[in-house]
């Protein structure tokens, strides 16, 4: 009965969502860790994709019910327990001579953004809990 | 979680040691003897940056791995009355030229800033999520 309550609603979605943000953001940090490393070429995953085959599972569930099963992208393999990311390298900017393509700005762009839907998802996890809590207690 | 905080630090150790390399630069900018006393100019070292970080034995991150000695000729200048002058009266001064070394000290420091940044928002991370269990 517990499983039922924790594997349905917003929670499974939101679960997703800090495991693909926690994936990204150690990618993000490596970037900006290899700023200066000559022939590094920084790796990324695509946020899109990732809410596309969100949009997918949910409308699934949606017209079939049961749990939320996401299904895999080229890059994001979703497990159980957690997701299998398989980062590309970006090449969306100008080779430097040291043969990096670094692009500053961005990164610390996508550093900001990740954060920020990491942080608001557990704001949300949170407040499901607390609902859950109130539920529980039988009182306001 | 708790990864990417090893992978900002190993940056902020690599950068540290950078600008070490810069600062011994600059400091030995016009040093010709070696310690000893005898006549060696100060070579200009280049620290050269790797991903990966061995000291973890991890593929993420950044190290240091190795100190390049600068292969460029040294700076020529004319000193004739020196005990060190050449034939042609010139004795030879480090191949450091101080614009370089500041403006890689300069990005250096920006870098480390960088990282620090993404450690900062590493933790607001971190304490978020712990917030849940709390």
């Amino acid at each position: 009965m517990i499983a039922d309550l924790l594997e349905t609603g917003s929670i499974p979605v939101l679960e997703r969502l800090v495991q693909f943000t926690g994936a990204r953001h150690r990618l993000i940090t490596n970037n900006i860790a290899n700023l200066s490393t000559p022939y590094y070429r920084p790796q990324d995953l695509d946020p899109d994709s990732f809410q596309v085959a969100m949009g997918d599972a949910i409308a699934h569930r949606r017209r079939a019910g049961g749990g939320l099963a996401l299904s895999d992208t080229h890059q994001l393999h979703f497990r159980s327990d957690g997701i299998d990311a398989r980062p590309q390298s970006m090449d969306s900017n100008i080779l430097f001579h040291d043969q990096n393509n670094r692009n500053l700005e961005r990164i610390m762009q996508h550093l900001a953004e990740n954060t920020l839907a990491h942080n608001a998802a557990i704001e949300f996890l949170k407040s499901e809990f607390d609902l859950l809590k109130t539920a529980i207690r039988e009182r306001l | 979680m708790f990864g990417s905080l090893d992978i900002s630090t190993s940056a902020l150790v690599a950068q540290r040691t950078r600008m070490n390399v810069i600062a011994a630069n600059m400091a030995n900018m016009n040093s010709i003897e070696d310690a000893d006393g005898n006549y060696s100019p100060f070579r200009r070292r280049i620290a050269v940056f790797a991903s990966g970080d061995p000291s973890r034995g991890s593929d993420w991150g950044v190290h240091v791995s190795e100190i390049l000695l600068d292969a460029t000729p040294f700076r020529k200048v004319r000193e004739a009355g020196s005990p060190y002058a050449d034939a042609g009266g010139y004795v030879e001064y480090p191949n450091i030229d101080p614009t370089m070394e500041q403006i890689n000290a300069l990005e250096a420091s920006r870098a480390y800033e960088a990282n620090i940044t993404a450690a900062e928002a590493t933790k607001a991370m971190i304490q978020a999520s712990l917030r849940l269990l709390a």
